[in-house]
């Protein structure tokens, strides 16, 4: 306490506000989250003076967010404790290297100061409320930008947004180095003090209550000027009393500040308390106030940038999520996306992101190099405090479908993420803040770009291969497609070549070349239909992240935030109801409060219910429709308002059953889906199903006449395309729901019968054109077309099938015979066959091909009564009988062949293996006239013309046979040598 | 060759067994080196195309019997592959363009356009025109219709149409004034015996009468029913006996039992039932006014005098609103339920009367 700061201290302390400046230089120009000294030095300030400061536009500034922190801190202090628990346990989640916990802000892999150690050490034993929002890291952060600027611009690429980060208030390092055990009590005591003081304050400034005001001048007094030796830079000087007094010195530029400030409202000054300080004053409370509230909530912060300032602003851009945890979407699928971002750090920002079991390794070391980006999801899960309860998001992951796995070059397998979901529930807000969380400069192309193939191409090139030179901001690059499904095929095409043709680049390059087409960005692609046809290909190479609904208390929590902030009457549940009839769609929620608030300050119930406002046309399922058809709603006081109940103006919460309001909703619900005929064979095949009031069947009758009609008009819009009698569909359903409507449950199944109607009739088509097909000329009198579906076939099922008995066929009787050979005969003409096939029980049966039976079928009548054995001796025969029709007509294959071996035998022309042998008739005479003929043939062994006689002729040959010098001789067994036409007939 | 339909079908317009003097005249006709385009009419198995095939036989001689089956693929201008299957001698050629369901009119303009605008190549043979025949005449579009009035007009020195159709009333006049209609009425009852009797002999099978009538009965006068069922009774049980049974047609005995379910019990329930039962047929390809038809004869004679009328009156009602609309089962089931209707209103009537 009476220890003076040695020289050194002194001269720190002294020429603080000259290093701070060197510090702030760099970090005017990006409004860097990293927090300089003079910001902490000066966090103990009052709030009069942060509010007199307001004026300069330093909302964002570290220094008031330190200050409600602080306040903050008061009260949830319990709620800090969790949080650095949680801090731990969001570590081992998001894969940051566990190292020593080292404080929880320490987040930075810097170690070197021992200092640090030692703080550390006391700071968790004295965890609790002593607890100093000390951040180490803040120092090294210092430390570093003093010495090497450049090296803080890696940390600030790294960390992006880091606002976030840092929510602790920093205590200047030379202090604390100087401070002892003692100090360090009476300084919690003081902050104690503090806090009490200020919450004192913000609550008495809202009443505006004078005397407050006077201590909080007195306060102004009392922080810059001190008794005992401050923390802060200062100027000891000796009262009159011998007194010593402490005054405190503030940054040149502070100064300036104030002096501008002063001047620029010298009036005020001159009338302290006139009018336009009473509103200055009334402007700070409330900011005051709704930094105070904001903060005592860590869940949700809006950051109310400038809530009065442009009250014009469209209150969805006023309160939009700024920061990754004002997002409303579900936090499930806020963090599977980031985690899938930050898969990218190793390829973009060339840190590795550490998977879970990587982790584990490099525990041992502290913090080590790939900290930054890891600290980052450290700090923010820090902040939102409830999160680690639900810790095992990583096994819920899976249903996500992300694929965890990274390829060669460190990126995710899948490339590209798309978000879908209905409208209004935050994705392209969600895509944006995640990327700038991640530390990307966001691209966005969305349906309002030419989105043709070549511009598509040229923004994705530019995108992921470039970064803006003129810009001061050298963050990486981030696409977001939004609206993805209104592109256009091609391009999506181009889009998924784009990401898959860098895989193949790289395998080819191998290095070689700087492959320039390897995707080194992340791609966020938004879509609200992932099932539209364009997306398919997309679909199947992206992590796809559906967006489920939000939570209507949750969207109406938020509501009711704002509409706090907005100082808009109104109660939580009209808000809810405001939720559920916009279907839980953010924007148009928002929209309408706006709306409202711009009308008059108070949104009730009935405003809600009874006007038109922020209700979109949603689609409706057809098994809404079908129960609103169904159904008719009891009249209930309800907040519910779905769409298929329409509210009377007048009423509020009632609804009415007169035909009146009836045949309204039908047709509302009706109009809504639009689907006319899928609705029809709905209705169709389940209004029997309901309950029938009458017994006469006159609303049945009633009803199918409806149905008649709509199917006759349906015909004629589709052939005619008029669709100028369209209208008239709709009122089939309103008879329907007058007929068949109650006040019970339906219960109601999914029109099938349609498609299977459908299905099966082109099946039997088919099957019949096949028969169709196979009919031969010479059975022409079965008919044609209907004549042979409905003629024939039936009985020709009986006329084939004949009784046999299980015998071989040679012990068939005759009668039986002859009713085989008609059958396969039949068979044969028409086409038919049995074909061996393996039934569903799994053993063979034998059917007919084409399926004869299945046509004509119906329930409860026999096919072909033919067993097993039957059909088996049949399809053998048939097939005998069609390789005897194929073959040459019966006596015609004999006649040629004879006529062809008197050819050969004539003129020898045949080629030899076709040649016939036949033993030669050994006869005496022929052997004792071989020797004479031989005289008479040639040189080549010809016959010569000299001997004339045909008798000689035909002994020259047998002569030529025993003269050649191949000799067979006829042994039992096989020879291949010898060939010989075989007849189909031959063998049958 | 194998079924009676076939075997003993008549080749030659002097072997037919009935409408002698129409085959008289028909041959007359051929004589003459004129010929105009034909229409056959006629109910189904009367034998049009039997006549036809003589008329050709008596025209070019029995090259005409060498038949070959052909399947001919057409592209529609939508790019549409359809198949037609033809049956062509070297004179003549017959196709089914309904085959092609809503597609015929290419079928008209491509086929029967390329074939009339050949010409024979031998000419000294017998004609200098060839014969198109279209079957089933009566299944083609209105447009298809349209298309080829022209062409009938246009290739007349090349080619002859004739058209066989069950009932002149789809044809358009256009096509009607072109054509010479020539009606085939369907046989009667002592033809159709002594046809059947005859077969018989020549199968060297003995037919009682008794039988025989029975079979015409439930052939509904279709020959080709008629021999078809005899045939059918001949493999159930050889040698004839006159009460032998007759088999059905499961279509027939299907919707009989349909008709008699909707008799029986007028509810909701039953109503689905019918309905699955109607599902079916259409699923087989029973065209629905042959439903309609089976069901009011069915209803009709089971139900009292009374409602004959209305019953008769609603099934015309409904079964016209059925030929401007696609969804048959809509229309059937309407018809069903109207019946149920007033059977409902006259029992519950019968009821009251039965209780003054």
């Amino acid at each position: 306490m009476d220890q003076y700061p040695d020289e050194n201290e002194e001269f720190e302390l002294q020429y603080q506000d000259e290093l701070e400046l060197l510090e702030d230089l760099p970090d005017e120009f990006n409004e860097a989250p990293a927090p300089s000294t003079s910001k902490q030095k000066e966090n103990r300030a009052p709030p009069l003076k942060d509010v007199s400061r307001l004026g300069n536009s330093t909302l964002g500034s570290p220094q008031l967010s330190q200050i409600t922190f602080g306040a903050s801190q008061l009260g949830t202090e319990d709620l800090e404790a969790g949080t650095s628990t949680g801090g731990l346990v969001n570590r081992r989640l998001f894969g940051t290297p566990k190292g020593p916990p080292v404080g929880r802000g320490c987040s930075t892999p810097f170690q070197r100061m021992p200092a640090i150690q030692e703080l550390e050490s006391t700071q968790l034993t004295s965890r609790g409320f002593d607890q100093e929002p000390e951040n180490p890291a803040a120092n090294q952060l210092q430390e570093v930008g003093l010495k090497n600027l450049n090296k803080r611009r890696l940390e600030r690429d790294l960390f992006g947004d880091i606002d976030d980060l840092f929510h602790e208030s920093y205590e200047d390092p030379m202090v604390k180095k100087a401070r002892t055990e003692e100090q360090r009590d009476h300084e919690a005591i003081d902050k104690i003090l503090e806090l009490r003081r200020k919450l004192r304050e913000s609550s008495k400034t809202l009443r505006k209550d004078d005397v407050s005001r006077l201590k909080a001048l007195h306060d102004f007094k009392m922080r810059n000027l001190s008794y005992d030796i401050p923390n802060w830079p200062f100027l000891a000087i000796q009262r009159s009393d011998l007194e010593r007094i402490y005054v405190r010195f503030h940054s040149e530029d502070y100064e300036q500040r104030q002096l501008d400030m002063i001047s620029a409202r010298g009036e005020v000054v001159g009338s302290l308390l006139g009018e336009a300080k009473e509103k200055i004053w009334q402007e700070a409370s409330e900011i005051v106030l709704s930094r105070l509230e904001v903060e005592k909530d860590s869940d949700v912060t809006l950051v109310p940038t400038d809530s009065h300032t442009q009250p014009d602003r469209l209150w969805v851009d006023k309160y939009k999520p700024r920061k990754y945890i004002d997002l409303l979407s579900d936090e499930m699928t806020n963090r599977s996306l980031l985690y899938w971002l930050k898969m990218w750090d190793k390829v973009v920002f060339g840190k590795a992101f550490h998977s879970k079991q990587e982790q584990e390794a490099v525990t041992g070391e502290g913090g080590a190099a790939g900290g930054g980006a890891n600290n980052q999801l450290n700090s923010f899960n820090k902040r939102t405090g409830k999160f680690e309860s639900n810790g095992g998001w990583r096994q819920r992951k899976s249903r996500q479908a992300l694929n965890t796995n990274v390829d060669a070059l460190g990126r995710p397998m899948q490339k590209v993420a798309l978000l879908c979901g209905p409208p209004g529930l935050g994705k392209t807000t969600l895509a944006h803040t995640i990327a700038r969380h991640a530390g990307y400069n966001v691209r966005e192309i969305n349906a309002s770009d030419d989105r043709s193939p070549e511009a598509f191409k040229l923004a994705l090139e530019n995108g992921t291969q470039m970064s803006s030179v003129l810009n001061a901001d050298k963050r990486p690059n981030c696409i977001v497609l939004d609206e993805i499904d209104g592109a256009p095929r091609q391009s999506i095409e181009y889009l998924v070549k784009f990401i898959s043709d860098g895989i193949y680049n790289k395998v080819k390059a191998k290095g070689a070349k700087a492959e320039h087409n390897v995707l080194k960005r992340p791609i966020i692609c938004i879509c609200n239909d992932v099932y539209d046809p364009a997306l398919r290909p997309l679909r199947q190479v992206a992590f796809v992240v559906t967006f489920p609904p939000i939570d209507a208390a949750r969207l109406a929590e938020r509501l009711v935030k704002i509409a706090h902030r907005e100082q808009l009457k109104t109660d939580f549940g009209s808000l809810i109801a405001l939720a559920e009839k916009s279907g839980n769609d953010v924007r148009s929620c928002i929209s309408s409060m706006q709306f409202f608030n711009a009308q008059k300050h108070s949104l009730t119930l009935q405003d809600v219910l009874n006007n038109n406002l922020g209700q979109k046309d949603r689609h409706q399922g057809l098994f809404a429709v079908w129960d609103a058809i169904f159904r008719i709603q009891r009249p209930r006081k309800t907040l519910q308002t779905d769409a298929n109940k329409m509210d009377e103006p007048g009423q509020v919460t009632m609804t009415n059953m007169s035909v009146t309001t009836r045949v309204r909703n039908v047709l509302d619900v009706v109009h809504s889906s639009g689907d006319y005929e899928r609705l029809t064979q709905g209705v169709y095949e389940n209004y029997l199903q309901q309950k029938m009031p009458d017994p006469n069947f006159t609303g049945v009758c009633e009803a199918l006449k409806w149905f008649c009609f709509t199917d006759t008009v349906q015909h004629q819009i589709s052939r005619q395309q008029n669709y100028s009698v369209y209208p008239y569909l709709q009122y089939g359903f309103v008879v329907w729901h007058l007929l068949f409507a109650t006040l019970a449950w339906p219960k109601i199944a999914f029109p099938t019968r349609g498609f299977e109607l459908q299905q099966k009739s082109t099946n039997q088509r088919n099957i019949f054109q096949a028969l169709c097909k196979g009919v031969t000329t010479s059975a022409l009198g079965v008919g044609q077309g209907k004549t042979l579906l409905l003629d024939t076939v039936p009985l020709l099922k009986r006329i084939l099938s004949p009784q046999l008995r299980s015998v071989a066929v040679q012990l068939l009787s005759l009668k039986e015979q002859q009713d085989l050979r008609h059958t396969i005969e039949v068979m044969v003409d028409l086409g038919l066959t049995f074909v061996q096939v393996k039934s569903q029980e799994g053993h063979y049966v034998f059917q007919t091909e084409p399926d004869l039976d299945a046509l004509s079928a119906f329930p409860g009548f026999t096919g072909l009564s033919l067993p097993y054995f039957s059909r088996q001796l049949i399809a053998r025969e048939v097939d005998l009988e069609r390789i005897r029709r194929a073959a040459p007509k019966g006596g015609a294959p004999s006649a040629p062949s004879a006529a062809k071996k008197k050819a050969s035998a004539a003129a020898a022309q045949l080629p030899n293996h076709l040649q016939t042998l036949k033993p030669k008739p050994i006869s005496a005479p022929n052997v004792h006239s071989a020797p004479k003929q031989q005289l008479t043939k040639d040189f080549f062994g010809r016959i010569t013309h000299k001997s004339s006689s045909k008798n000689s002729v035909e002994d020259a040959k047998t002569d030529a046979i025993v003269k050649s010098p191949i000799w067979y001789r006829y042994k039992e067994g096989f020879n291949n040598a010898v060939r010989k036409d075989v007849h189909i007939h031959e063998l049958l | 060759m194998a079924l009676w339909v076939d075997k003993y079908r008549p080749r030659e317009l002097s072997k037919l067994d009935f409408h002698k003097e129409q085959a008289e005249n028909l041959r007359n006709l051929c004589k003459q080196s004129d010929f105009p385009h034909l229409m056959f009419y006629g109910p189904s198995g009367a034998g049009k195309k039997t006549r036809i095939m003589c008329l050709l036989r008596e025209m070019y001689g029995s090259g005409v019997e060498r038949l070959r089956s052909e399947t001919m693929t057409f592209t529609t201008p939508s790019n549409r592959k359809i198949e037609v299957m033809t049956v062509s001698s070297n004179y003549h050629l017959e196709v089914n363009p309904s085959d092609a369901g809503m597609y015929d009119r290419t079928v008209v303009i491509d086929l029967i356009k390329q074939v009339a605008q050949t010409h024979q190549i031998e000419i000294s043979g017998q004609r200098e025109f060839k014969v198109i025949v279209i079957s089933e005449g009566d299944e083609l579009t209105k447009d298809a219709q349209h298309a080829l009035r022209r062409t009938m007009e246009k290739y007349v020195a090349t080619c002859r149409i004739i058209i066989s159709v069950n009932s002149t009333s789809r044809i358009i006049p256009a096509i009607r004034s072109r054509c010479l209609g020539i009606r085939v009425a369907a046989p009667n009852e002592t033809e159709i015996v002594s046809i059947l009797q005859s077969t018989c002999k020549r199968e060297g099978l003995a037919l009682p009468v008794e039988l025989a009538k029975r079979v015409v009965d439930k052939s509904e006068r279709n020959l080709r029913r008629a021999l078809l069922m005899l045939e059918a009774a001949k493999v159930a049980k050889a040698p004839f006996t006159a009460n032998q049974e007759i088999p059905d047609l499961d279509w027939q005995v299907f919707l009989r039992e349909t008709a008699a379910q909707i008799i029986s019990e007028q509810t909701p329930g039953k109503l689905e039932k019918i309905r699955e039962r109607l599902y079916e047929l259409l699923t087989q390809g029973v065209p629905p006014n042959l439903i309609f038809r089976g069901l009011v004869e069915q209803l009709v004679n089971n139900c009292d005098m009374s409602i004959k009328a209305k019953t008769l009156e609603f099934a015309t009602e409904y079964e016209h609103r059925m030929q401007s609309g696609a969804k048959h089962i809509f229309h059937l089931e309407a018809f069903v339920a109207q019946f149920m209707n007033i059977y409902k209103k006259f029992l519950s009537e019968l009821v009251m009367t039965d209780d003054f």
